[in-house]
């Protein structure tokens, strides 16, 4: 279970990204968050493994409060919390293999992490991993070599690598085209209905969100705007989240 | 306003000013040329174009090649003082063929005749000498004029050319009993012979030049690793998420002395013991490979059990400290042994590296009690912080204030007993104690500000008034704390009468100590303690920023000294010849790396930090996994860059003693041997543009 109270973000150029938001995810739940850029999102994810210092409010999982956690305690919350990029944010001139184990690093002796070595099983389990995603051939390839959408997939196999109960995807469709996006979305529902894995899930388009959530919560200027299942938001909800200009675009 | 007048007023403003920067400006360039001392006089005084044009000549007459040559004699007769009655023939000739015209044919002493050759050997190099049976040669000298009061040069050496033909004036020789008789004169060609081949003076630039390089190789290699380490420490974008709780900062840096103690007592003598063993070979090896089994053995054993939470803590934290013990051990190990081997291969082919090796050794030796304490001081230190950083959280006012202030005092007098330390070393020196208090002093104004309810606001919410106000403060209290500070350690004095502070001690009960250390300490201490003490131990404090900001200006005074300026110094300590060099170029060397590494490690994408940091990987990895990575190619292009420019450095080091090719040149020119000074400017020439050529094409290829 995943409580998040009150949770106010302020940057120090006097931006209001959260502003008082509050909600819980229970364990399993796949939850969309919708809103427009700037909308406060990123932050919100950021906030919940700390990525981003928040100003005010609290975060517990699983009964540990992640605000009040010391940075060793935090390493050791953030090992169990999978999050996938944007960007995929991959190391791009290292081989997919070394991206994936990037994933053990928590759990690994920090001083053989150090010179790259990881334990046999480490290495059986991130091949095992990009086998589940699909591009087990891609191993020993450097990362920028992939199209967006594999390295999307080394994304989620990295963050696979954590054994994660939550993952936090940051907008993880919006550098892909439409196919690619579905097959990604669909990786992602696999491992919630498979794996059970928590997932907290970020998107531009609300056609995306409404294929795979179980919920939706729409942020509009660092405000909750709306939480809800996904067939609740009609025409006036949406003017609501995305303005009275807004236009559906459907995503096939 | 602007808008209400009108348009003609102010461009005619717009004119005047314009106007008034031109006039400006030709002040400016007026003055500048005065101080320069721009003079064309100097330039059009037809003995110094005369000067230079020789210079430039020789330089550009580099002496690179030589041959050998063989010494051929031809004799002629020549009289000196003219017989009565018939005058001799003009034409003399050789009996090999080659033959002489003295015009006139004969002549007194003193007197300037000339000399035209044929059929000589061709290319020669020759003179004209009166040969003696018995006795000393004497040279007839050149006259290179011919005006008639033309005086003999010291030079008696002419070239043929390539028929065997000459003509030169020369002064018939004086002496006792010369005149009056009819003499044998020599001529003395020295004929090319073999092939050309290098001069001693190209022979000597080479030597010197693969000694350039690798001074330049040398200091661009030292500097790598240290400019590294530093360029992680002064990039902002590392350095600023780092922020702890003023309480976890203040007891870390209570036991950074405490730890470099017990490092330097405990782990000190455990180094110099690896040392002394290694020596031996026999013990090193054995000892050596005997700690790290044993480590390998307990953590191993160790690792089987599971402990809880805490317990686990404890266990991490025996095995750490035991790694470092082992890890100091063994490098005094290597250190032996390196002095060991140092000391068998001193002759033969691996002379060079024996004494490598043994340099090392003897560097390891020198140095490991200090890296024990700098180890045991970071050891302590982190782990007392990371210890209390849990218990810590729960400590609210006015406990944290009061743990502040006494942590905070502590700090202070360390901080500034530190300072002062240094201090009394120079004058200038002294400065810093003064200017540390001023940053605590500061600190303590604002926090006196904070004492006024709702003054207390995060950075985000002040307004331009509220920014002002704390900058006033600041100052103020900087201020202040620097006067007093200035005038409890006499600064004055010091700084007029350079004269380094006193020496007088005073008697604190369990120990005696500097009075100028005791009261800068006790500064310290009542700042920090006060500060610190309103504060109170929860306040952020911004560790990476002040890490950060303390390592960029050290880079930059760094940086602004010339190498030049820095081998001098280091000419004094290690004495005339490359090693003078090479540590001056390193040293500037760190400071330019530093800042061109750190700039890199700034614009790097920082999506992969946060993807590392995500997984739960600590500092280190995430640097290891995130950073280094995306840093390598640009690190090696500056690295590249940096010998480029240390080569054409190390090309001028020299002149101030630093070795290298410069010494070679500065010699050669105070001796006015531009022929050969024009060897070592071409070599610099060669190698300075194919270094050119081949870091651009190899950063190229890189980046």
């Amino acid at each position: 279970m995943l409580k998040i109270e009150h949770l106010t973000k302020i940057y120090d150029s006097g931006v209001r990204a959260l502003q008082d938001v509050s909600f819980e995810v229970p364990d399993g739940q796949f939850l969309v968050i919708i809103g427009l850029s700037g909308s406060g999102k990123s932050t919100l994810l950021r906030c919940i493994n700390r990525l981003i210092e928040p100003t005010d409010g609290r975060i517990i999982w699983n009964n540990t409060d992640i605000t009040d956690a010391t940075d060793e305690e935090l390493r050791q919350i953030r090992r169990k919390i999978g999050m996938i990029f944007q960007q995929f944010n991959l190391v791009r001139r290292a081989p997919v293999m070394t991206n994936v184990l990037a994933g053990r690093l928590g759990y690994t002796n920090p001083m053989w992490s150090l010179v790259n070595h990881f334990s046999a099983e480490d290495k059986r389990k991130a091949l095992e991993k990009l086998n589940r995603v699909g591009i087990r051939e891609k191993a020993y390839i450097r990362a920028d070599q992939l199209s967006g959408g594999q390295q999307q997939r080394v994304g989620i196999a990295r963050a696979l690598m954590q054994e994660p109960e939550l993952m936090l995807a940051d907008e993880p469709v919006a550098s892909l085209d439409p196919a690619t996006s579905h097959s990604v979305m669909r990786y992602l529902e696999l491992l919630n209905k498979e794996d059970g894995i928590t997932i907290l899930c970020s998107l531009h388009f609300l056609s995306l969100a409404r294929t795979y959530a179980d919920r939706i919560i729409a942020l509009k200027d660092g405000r909750m705007e709306f939480d809800g299942l996904p067939q609740e938001i009609d025409d006036k909800r949406f003017k609501d989240i995305y303005g009275e200009d807004a236009v559906r675009v459907e995503i096939a | 306003m602007t808008n209400k007048v009108p348009r003609s007023s102010r461009s005619a403003l717009r004119r005047l000013l314009l106007v008034l920067g031109i006039v400006i400006g030709v002040v400016i360039y007026a003055y500048g040329w005065t101080a320069t001392d721009i003079s064309l006089d100097e330039v059009q005084d037809p003995v110094r174009q005369a000067s230079v044009q020789r210079a430039m000549r020789e330089l550009l007459s580099p002496d690179l090649f030589t041959r050998d040559r063989e010494n051929r004699s031809f004799f002629v007769d020549f009289a000196i003082g003219c017989p009565d009655g018939d005058l001799p023939e003009g034409r003399t000739d050789t009996g090999d063929g080659a033959y002489v015209i003295f015009t006139p044919p004969c002549a007194d002493s003193d007197e300037i005749i000339t000399v035209e050759g044929f059929h000589f050997p061709a290319d020669a190099i020759a003179r004209i000498q009166l040969y003696r049976e018995g006795q000393q040669n004497m040279p007839f000298r050149l006259v290179k004029s011919d005006a008639a009061d033309a005086q003999a040069s010291d030079e008696s050496v002419f070239d043929l050319d390539s028929d065997g033909h000459f003509r030169v004036s020369v002064k018939v020789p004086r002496g006792r009993g010369l005149s009056g008789q009819t003499h044998q004169v020599e001529i003395q060609a020295a004929v090319p012979s073999g092939w050309p081949r290098l001069s001693a003076t190209t022979e000597t630039v080479i030597d010197k030049m693969i000694e350039t390089i690798f001074l330049a190789l040398m200091a661009t290699t030292l500097a790598l690793p240290v400019a590294v380490v530093l360029s992680f420490v002064a990039a902002r974008n590392l350095m600023r998420q780092i922020t702890l709780p003023l309480g976890n900062v203040l007891v870390g840096f209570v036991l950074l002395p405490v730890g470099g103690w017990l490092g330097y007592q405990a782990l000190g003598p455990l180094g110099q013991l690896g040392v002394r063993w290694g020596k031996d070979v026999l013990p090193g090896l054995l000892g050596g490979a005997g700690a790290l089994a044993g480590f390998a053995l307990v953590s191993y054993a160790l690792g089987r059990v599971t402990l809880a939470g805490s317990a686990q803590r404890v266990r991490s934290v025996a095995l750490n400290a035991l790694l470092v013990a082992v890890l100091v051990f063994i490098l005094g190990v290597l250190g032996g042994l390196g002095i060991w081997l140092g000391g068998k291969l001193q002759t033969g082919l691996l002379a060079d590296l024996g004494n490598f090796v043994g340099t090392l050794g003897t560097l390891v030796d020198l140095i490991i009690a200090t890296l024990a304490a700098v180890g045991g001081a970071m050891w302590l230190s982190s782990l007392g912080a990371s210890l209390v950083a849990g218990p810590m959280r729960h400590i609210f006012s006015p406990l944290s204030n009061v743990l502040g202030a006494v942590l905070g005092a502590l700090s202070g007098a360390i901080l500034l007993a530190m300072t002062a330390l240094f201090g009394t070393q120079a004058v200038l020196l002294g400065l810093l104690t003064p200017v540390v208090a001023a940053a605590l002093g500061g600190q303590l104004a604002v926090e006196l500000y904070y004492l006024v309810p709702g003054a207390r606001k995060p950075k985000r919410d002040r307004t331009d008034v509220d920014q002002m106000i704390h900058t006033l403060l600041y100052a103020l209290g900087a201020l202040l704390a620097f006067a007093i500070t200035a005038y409890a350690i006499d600064l004055l004095r010091a700084i007029v009468d350079e004269r380094p502070p006193s020496r007088a001690m005073i008697d604190l009960g369990l120990f005696e100590m500097r009075t100028y250390v005791a009261k800068s300490a006790l500064i310290g201490g009542v700042l920090g303690g006060l500060a610190a003490g309103l504060a109170g131990t929860q306040v952020a404090f911004p560790l990476g920023m002040t890490v950060y900001n303390t390592s960029r200006t050290i880079l930059n005074a760094l940086r602004s000294i010339e190498p030049l300026i820095m081998g001098i110094v280091f000419v004094i300590w290690v004495g005339v010849g490359p090693f003078a060099g090479v540590l001056a170029l390193t040293l500037h060397s760190i400071a330019s790396l530093g800042k061109l590494y750190s700039e890199q490690v700034e614009s790097i994408d920082a999506g992969p930090i946060e993807a590392i940091q995500s997984t739960g990987a600590n500092r280190l990895q995430t640097i290891v996994y995130a950073v280094v990575p995306q840093i390598v190619p640009p690190y090696i292009a500056f690295t590249m860059y940096r010998w480029d420019i240390n080569v054409r450095m190390s090309t001028i080091i020299g002149f101030v003693g630093g070795g290298g090719i410069g010494f070679l040149l500065q010699q050669q020119i105070n001796l006015l041997r531009y022929n050969q000074a024009g060897v070592a400017v071409l070599a610099i020439a060669i190698v300075v543009s194919i270094l050119d050529y081949a870091s651009a094409a190899i950063r190229e290829r890189i980046v």
